[in-house]
């Protein structure tokens, strides 16, 4: 008994699969563009877990406190006396200034992060070599010599030779050697970095002696990091106090369905869904009904007439999702999610290769089933009652 | 060969080459791990804050710790301009 | 009696506007192995009958057995299990699906009933052979001529061994040697026990020695002359 079910079941599996062939071009249609929906939602989705595990795991070393101070809203720079107050607070382990900003290239539309400190103060800076492909960190006492991105020395061009100039604010030019280069697997964080002395940066940029643009706090308690941020507000007001917690936060909701890419995704989603719902519940053609009252006349019941419109939604999504995300994966693994480069970088000159590895786990392939295979089977299923209730007499007479 | 069988066997056409893409990618992940050493460093040795992804505007390059008023430094009715603005939101606080 | 109806009544959407009343008061029976024919009009209600007799739908009212089984009482499902076992179908047009293979074609009613690949291809080739189309298994079945489709026709009203055929109009749409052939194999059929029952208004098949009974509706009633 259970074996003639079970042969039924496949006998009826088959049918369902020479009908999709019998209507090849519109089966292949709606797989097509069900796969190329279910390949936009499931990019997006690898691509912003990706980068949101790299950040996740990256950012954990980000400076406990940074400190910025705010006028009119904006960010400006901070006193390097501000210090000084901070010496009075409990568990703050060292306090590093940094000059640090943007320089961008008139000639090549390129905009640097530049960032000037000493790099001798800061955690792991014995460590730093280890992030060079070549050359080495500058010294405090070393004028001019910097540590470069991989995208800074292609867009410089300094292969050969390891100089290049800046304008500072008054159109002097500033010289700067290269010293190092930064290996290619943190590209992700240094390629646009150019990294010098904080003397150097003060120079670039002509900021007054006295002034920085933010202070690195690291204090001796991870677990007290809150309850210094408070204290250092209330000694500091007029001082933007940034956590760490709060900087890795950023990084878990930057890449939104709210914004204004992810609602592009879900609405092209939906209209694509839209259309297909209305496709099918658009009635049967006569030779549908024909089918269907003369297989009913034949023996075959509602319930397999069902089964066969079942299954027939089943093989398409379930092809569709296969498809598609394999074709999504493929896309941002080994293609690095070119399509959606304009969106990930823009009109950025420079750009780092992205080496993204998605984990796709059983929640993001079942918000993604949730999304497109649940609402095409829903599309289909219901009006495939309405088909299935075909009188069977209707296929007698003319 | 009867449809059935052939569609079970597209399946696992498909289902293998995910099997690879999955082996392989166990394989990047082991490579991976070993570049995550550098990247701790570079951020704990330069304090860095952001991804070096968006480097078109500064709060598309920094979103973390760009000042809200950036997205609007043109005038405060700005409409987003930039491509990478769709992309990368602004911190929620 | 293989098929009884007694007072048999089939009215379509009782009880509103558009009420039609298309069966009245049908007594009729029909033995074991033999042929029948329906004749009448269009619109006369044969079809109506027909499907009634094949297990359809059951009658508004008034008893039918078909097989021994009282259709009135038969919920839907049963009645399509009991169609399947008892009634092999020729459509007027045939309705071949024209894009399955004639093998395809003939097989149709054994899907359902999980019967394997291979053993509906045997069940099939034995009757591609008797009605001398074996050559003709895996064309569609668009593409195969008007005689060959009758032939498909038939091969799939007995692809189950069901004991009663019934033909809706089966000559309408064919020449008179086509027509004459397939009164031919109606009487083989009729020769190897099958119970038939034929809806036509062409003399041909009416007229055929083979017919035992003609039966004459109009307007719904059995006509007495």
């Amino acid at each position: 008994m259970a074996q003639t079910n079970l042969e039924k079941q496949v006998n009826i599996l088959d049918y369902a699969l020479s009908s999709l062939w019998r209507r090849r071009m519109k089966s292949l249609s709606v797989l097509l563009v069900f796969a190329s929906v279910i390949f936009l939602l499931a990019s997006f989705q690898m691509v912003t877990q990706a980068l949101s595990d790299k950040a996740k795991q990256v950012l954990a070393y980000t400076p406990e406190i940074t400190l910025q101070k705010m006028s009119a809203g904006r960010q400006e720079a901070i006193p390097l006396a501000y210090k000084d107050k901070l010496a009075g607070i409990f568990g703050i382990r060292r306090v590093v200034p940094r000059i640090w900003g943007y320089y961008f290239d008139e000639v090549l539309l390129a905009n640097y992060t530049v960032m000037g400190m000493d790099v001798d103060e800061m955690p792991e800076s014995a460590r730093l070599d280890t992030a060079l492909a070549s050359g080495r960190m500058p010294t405090p006492d070393e004028q001019g010599r910097v540590v470069v991105g991989h995208s800074v020395k292609k867009a410089l061009d300094i292969e050969g030779r390891n100089t290049f100039s800046f304008f500072r604010p008054n159109l002097s030019l500033k010289a700067f050697t290269v010293s190092g280069e930064f290996s290619q697997g943190t590209d992700i964080l240094t390629n646009d970095l150019i990294v010098m002395n904080l003397a150097d940066a003060r120079d670039l940029y002509a900021i007054p002696a006295g002034m920085v643009t933010d202070l690195c706090v690291y204090v001796a308690n991870p677990k007290e990091i809150d309850t210094i941020a408070r204290k250092i507000s209330e000694a500091l007001p007029g001082v933007r106090v940034l956590t760490r917690p709060q900087i890795q936060k950023t990084y878990q909701v930057v890449f939104g369905w709210r914004s204004g890419f992810g609602s592009i995704c879900l609405l092209t989603a939906l209209a694509a869904f839209v259309i297909l719902a209305w496709d099918k519940a658009s009635g049967l053609s006569p030779e549908e009904r024909r089918e269907i009252a003369i297989l009913k006349v034949l023996g075959w019941e509602t319930s397999d007439i069902l089964a066969v419109r079942f299954w027939e939604s089943v093989i398409v999504s379930g092809l569709a999702c296969v498809v598609g995300m394999t074709a999504a994966y493929i896309h941002v693994v080994y293609f690095s999610a070119s399509l959606f480069r304009p969106v990930l970088m823009g009109w950025s000159v420079l750009r780092p290769d992205l080496h993204l590895l998605p984990r796709m786990a059983a929640g993001d392939i079942l918000m993604i089933l949730a999304f497109t295979v649940i609402p095409y089977l829903a599309a289909t299923v219901i009006p495939a009652w309405r088909s299935a209730t075909v009188p069977a007499d209707s296929a007698l007479g003319g | 060969m009867r449809p059935a069988l052939v569609f079970s066997l597209l399946l696992c056409l498909l289902l293998a080459l995910d099997g690879a893409l999955f082996v392989d990618g166990l394989s990047r992940r082991k490579a991976e791990d070993a570049t995550l050493a550098q990247l701790e460093v570079a951020t704990s040795a330069l304090g860095l804050t952001d991804l070096a992804v968006a480097t078109e505007a500064r709060y598309t390059r920094h979103p973390a710790v760009s000042d809200p008023m950036a997205p609007f430094m043109d005038h405060p009715g700005a409409i987003e301009h930039f491509p990478t603005g769709a992309f990368w939101l602004p911190p929620q606080h | 009696m293989l098929i009884e109806l007694s007072g048999v009544s089939k009215i379509y959407n009782q009880g509103r506007a558009n009420e039609v009343r298309a069966l009245t008061d049908i007594d009729l029976g029909v033995e074991q192995g033999s042929m029948v024919c329906l004749k009448g009009p269009s619109g006369s209600g044969k079809s109506t009958l027909l499907a009634i007799i094949g297990c359809i739908f059951p009658p508004t009212s008034g008893k039918a057995a078909i097989a021994d089984r009282q259709l009135a009482r038969l919920p839907d499902r049963f009645l399509t299990l009991h169609r399947r076992e008892t009634i092999g179908f020729i459509f007027q047009r045939f309705n071949v699906l024209p894009e399955l293979t004639v093998l395809d074609n003939i097989t149709l009613p054994l899907l359902p009933l999980g019967v394997p690949p291979k053993e509906r291809k045997l069940r099939a080739q034995e009757l591609l052979e008797r009605f001398s189309i074996s050559h003709r298994a895996q064309f569609p079945a668009g593409q195969i001529s008007g005689g060959e489709l009758q032939r498909v026709a038939i091969a799939r009203a007995l692809i189950n061994n069901q004991p009663i055929i019934l033909a809706d109009e089966p000559t309408a749409h064919l020449d008179t040697t086509l027509s004459r052939e397939f009164m031919e194999i109606m009487q083989q059929l009729k020769a190897t026990g099958k119970t038939i029952v034929i809806a036509s208004h062409d003399p041909l098949v009416f007229e055929h020695p083979a017919i035992d009974r003609t039966v004459t509706i109009k307007d719904g009633r059995i006509h007495v002359p």
